[in-house]
C-alpha cells in the first residue's frame, strides 16, 4: 500500500468514521442524563433525513431547511421523552431498551408507510466535484462531515462546561437525586437531553442524505455507533468522538487490507479485544468525563 | 338388488354428485369468476427498489387486464408479498402463497438472493412459477417443466455477452471486476471473469468485492486504481453503483465502467449525475423508462396517473418488465382456455412465440426444451446524461443456449 493510497483511505475511513461519532454523540447525551440506550436513535436519524426532505419539497433554501430540521428534530425528542419515556423511566433498563427498540420500530414502519423503500435524493449546496490536495482527491461532502463533527463536539464541551443547562445535564448523570435537592428541575433536564440527542441524529441524517440518499434503512447504523461508544468508552463525548473516528479508519483499513468480508469481522474483533483490556473503553478512565 | 348394494350405490351417487362440482373446478386457485395469483419481491430494505417496481408494475397490468374483462371470463386477483430480498423469507413467502392462500400460479417479482430460496420447494410443489427479473442459473437451468423466465436472461448468457462486448466492443484486455457478494451480482461477476478466460484466455486484472448497502468504495476502488484496467465492470444495485462511480471521478479513476443489467436504468443516472458518464451496460428492454419514444412517453403518462405520488426516479425498468411479463403470463392463461389447469398452462405459455404487450417490451418466446423468454439484450450507454443505444451486435454463438437444443 502507497502512502498516498493509505492518506486517501484515512480520508475516507474519517468521514465514515464521523458520522459513527455523531451517532455514538447523540446515543451518550441521553445516556449520560437519563440513563437510556436510545435504540430509536438510528431512526431518529433517518427522520432528520425525511424532514428535511419535506421541507425541500415546499422549495426552502437550505440555510433554512437545516436549522428548521433540527428544530422539528429536537421538539419530537422532546415529545418522545414527554409521551415514551418518562412514564416508564422508573422501570428496568431492560424494559426502557425495548421500548426504544419498538418505537424505532414504528418510526421506521411509519416512514415506509408513506415513503416505501423509494431512495430519494437531497442536494446539498456543499457537494460539488472533488479537488486535489496535493496526492489525495477530496470530496467537499467529505470535508462537510468532518468539520461538522469537529465543530459539534467542540460546541457540546462548551455547552457541557459552560452553560447552565449543560452542568445541570451533568449534575442530573452523577447523582439525580442530589442534583433535583440541589433545585434543578430533573425532568427539564430529561426533556432537553432527548431534544438534543434528537437534533444532533438529525444532523447526522442531514449530512448522510446528500451523499448515499434517503431511504428508510439511512439510519441503520445504530450497531455500529454503539461500538463507537462503547470503545471510547460509553457516556464520554470525547469517547464518543474517538471511538467513532477509530471505528471507521478501522473498518476502511481492514477492508482495503483483507477484503469486504472482513471489513465487519476485524473492527468487532478490535473491540472485544479493547474490552478484554479495558472494560470501561479507551477513553472511559483515564480522561476527565465533559 | 340386496338392500346393501341398493344402499351402496345411492350413497356412491350422492358422493359423485356432491364431488362434480369440485372436480370442474379442482385446480387450486381457479374459481368459476377469479385466478389467484401469488407474487412476491422485496418491498423493504435494500432491493426494495425491484420489488417495488415489480408489485406495481405487475397490479397496474392486472388493472388493465381486469378492466378489459378479465381472462375468460375470469379476474385475475394479486395477493402480494415481501420477501425482504432474502432467500429464507421468500420460500416462506412462497409457502403461505401456495399452502395457505391456494394460489394457482406464483409470479416472482424477487432479485436472485430471494429466488434460489424458493426453486426447490416450487419445483416440489409442481406449481407453476413465472420469474419476471432474477437471472439465477437454477430458474431455467437444470431446465424444469414449470418455471419459466420472463424479462431477464440466464446470467451465464450474460456472462457471455458482457465478455464479448467489452472484448469486442470496448475494445479491452484488462478487466477489473468490483462486485457485489450476493448472489445476484457474484453471478454476474463470476459469470464474466469465467467467459473472459474461456472465450478469450483473459484473467481480469483486479476483482474486488463489496457488501450489500455498502456505503463507501475508496478501498476496492483504489485496489482497482493499482491494477489500472482499461474498463471497470461493476456488478451490484442502482445505489451502490451511483456511490462508487462518484467516488471513482473523485479519486480520479477515468476508466469507462461497464455495468451489470439492473442499473442501465434512469434511476443511475439521477443518483450518479455526471459520474454516470461514459458507462455503458445491456438493456432488458427496448425503450428505457426515461425514453422520449411515443411509446415510452404514453406508457409512463398511464403509469404515472396510477401512481403519482412516486420518486423521480420511478418507473424503472423493472416496473416496465413486471407490467410486460404480467401481460405474457396473462396471454398463457388466456390460451390455455376456460378449462384452466397447470398443464394447460405450461403448454400455452411454451406455445408464445414473439410475445409482448406493446413496443416498450422485449418480445417474450418460450419453447418446449427452453424457458427463457427474452433473448434480446441491447448494449447502451451514457452520453450527454441520457441512455443511448450503441450499434453493436454480439457475434459470438452462445454455448448457454446450445445445451437447450
Amino acid at each position: 500500500m502507497t502512502g498516498r493510497i493509505a492518506l486517501q483511505l484515512a480520508l475516507s475511513g474519517l468521514s465514515v468514521g464521523s458520522i459513527y461519532a455523531i451517532v455514538a454523540l447523540s446515543l451518550a447525551i441521553p445516556f449520560k442524563a437519563s440513563r437510556v440506550l436510545n435504540f430509536a436513535q438510528g431512526e431518529l436519524v433517518t427522520l432528520g433525513a425525511y424532514i428535511a426532505l419535506v421541507l425541500t419539497s415546499y422549495g426552502l433554501p437550505y440555510a433554512v431547511i437545516v436549522p428548521a430540521t433540527l428544530l422539528i428534530a429536537a421538539a419530537f425528542g422532546l415529545l418522545i421523552e414527554r409521551l415514551v419515556i418518562r412514564p416508564i423511566v422508573d422501570a428496568p433498563e431492560f424494559t426502557l431498551v425495548i421500548a426504544t427498540f419498538a418505537l424505532g420500530l414504528i418510526i421506521r414502519a411509519l416512514i415506509r408507510i408513506h415513503w416505501q423503500d423509494n431512495v430519494y435524493f437531497l442536494p446539498a449546496p456543499y457537494a460539488g466535484a472533488a479537488f486535489a490536495i496535493g496526492p489525495l482527491r477530496v470530496n467537499p461532502s467529505y470535508l462537510v462531515i468532518i468539520g461538522t463533527t469537529a465543530v459539534l463536539v467542540a460546541l457540546l464541551v462548551l455547552f457541557f462546561a459552560r452553560t447552565k443547562l449543560g452542568k445541570a445535564m451533568r449534575a442530573v448523570s452523577f447523582n439525580p437525586i442530589a442534583a433535583r435537592l440541589m433545585g434543578i428541575r430533573v425532568s427539564t433536564v430529561f426533556g432537553s437531553a432527548w431534544a438534543l440527542s434528537a437534533a444532533i441524529g438529525a444532523l447526522a441524517g442531514l449530512l448522510l442524505a446528500p451523499v448515499i440518499g434517503i431511504n428508510p434503512e439511512l439510519g441503520h447504523l445504530i450497531s455500529k455507533a454503539l461500538v463507537a461508544a462503547v470503545i471510547g468508552g460509553f457516556g464520554s463525548l470525547g469517547g464518543a468522538l474517538f471511538g467513532g473516528l477509530l471505528l471507521g479508519v478501522l473498518e476502511t483499513y481492514a477492508g482495503a487490507m483483507f477484503g469486504a468480508a472482513f471489513k465487519e469481522i476485524i473492527p468487532f474483533a478490535i473491540l472485544i479485544a479493547i474490552l478484554l483490556v479495558r472494560p470501561q473503553g479507551l477513553w472511559g478512565a483515564t480522561h476527565a468525563r465533559v | 338388488m340386496p338392500a346393501g348394494t341398493r344402499l351402496f350405490l345411492a350413497f356412491a351417487t350422492c358422493v359423485a354428485l356432491a364431488s362434480a362440482p369440485l372436480a370442474a373446478a379442482a385446480e387450486q386457485g381457479v374459481t368459476a369468476d377469479s385466478i389467484a395469483i401469488g407474487a412476491f419481491g422485496p418491498i423493504t430494505g435494500p432491493a426494495a427498489y425491484i420489488g417495488l417496481a415489480g408489485r406495481d408494475g405487475a397490479a397496474m397490468a392486472i388493472k388493465e387486464i381486469n378492466a378489459a374483462g378479465g381472462i375468460n371470463g375470469r379476474k385475475l386477483n394479486m395477493t402480494f408479498e415481501d420477501d425482504g430480498h432474502s432467500p429464507a423469507k421468500a420460500l416462506a413467502a412462497a409457502k403461505k402463497l401456495v399452502d395457505d392462500d391456494k394460489v394457482f400460479v406464483l409470479f416472482n417479482v424477487a432479485g436472485s438472493n430471494g429466488t434460489i430460496g424458493t426453486i426447490d420447494y416450487v419445483k416440489e410443489k409442481d406449481i407453476v412459477m413465472f420469474v419476471s427479473f432474477a437471472s439465477a442459473p437454477g430458474v431455467t437451468w437444470p431446465f424444469a417443466k414449470n418455471l419459466f423466465r420472463g424479462g431477464t436472461t440466464e446470467v451465464p448468457r450474460y456472462g457471455e455477452l458482457y465478455a464479448e462486448y467489452i472484448v469486442d466492443g470496448l475494445k479491452a484486455q484488462k478487466i477489473g471486476i468490483i462486485s457485489g457478494r450476493e448472489e445476484y451480482p457474484k453471478n454476474e461477476g463470476d459469470a464474466l471473469t469465467k467467459q473472459l478466460q474461456k472465450w478469450y484466455q483473459i484473467t481480469p486484472v483486479k476483482r474486488v468485492e463489496f457488501n450489500i448497502g455498502d456505503k463507501d468504495f475508496t478501498p476496492q476502488l483504489l485496489e482497482l486504481q493499482q491494477a489500472n484496467p482499461q474498463v471497470i465492470a461493476f456488478f451490484g444495485n442502482p445505489a451502490e453503483a451511483a456511490i462508487a462511480l462518484r467516488q471513482a471521478k473523485e479519486l480520479g479513476l477515468n476508466q469507462p465502467f461497464f455495468v451489470g443489467t439492473t442499473m442501465v436504468d434512469q434511476g443511475l443516472l439521477t443518483a450518479a449525475g455526471p459520474a454516470a458518464e461514459g458507462a455503458t451496460g445491456f438493456a432488458l428492454i427496448p425503450l428505457l423508462p426515461g425514453s422520449s419514444d411515443p411509446a415510452m412517453k404514453a406508457w409512463r403518462a398511464k403509469w404515472s396517473a396510477e401512481y403519482p405520488n412516486l420518486p423521480p426516479n420511478r418507473p424503472n425498468i423493472f416496473d416496465v418488465l413486471a407490467y410486460a411479463d404480467m401481460y405474457v403470463l396473462a396471454e398463457g392463461i388466456r390460451n390455455a382456455g376456460k378449462d384452466l389447469t397447470s398443464a394447460k398452462l405450461i403448454d400455452a405459455l411454451e406455445n408464445i412465440h414473439d410475445y409482448r404487450v406493446g413496443p416498450i417490451a422485449s418480445p417474450r418466446t418460450f419453447a418446449k426444451n427452453h424457458h427463457i423468454g427474452n433473448l434480446g439484450l441491447q448494449p447502451m450507454q451514457v452520453r450527454n446524461g441520457e441512455w443511448v443505444r450503441m450499434p453493436w451486435q454480439s457475434k459470438r454463438p452462445s454455448d448457454i443456449l446450445q445445451r437447450y437444443q
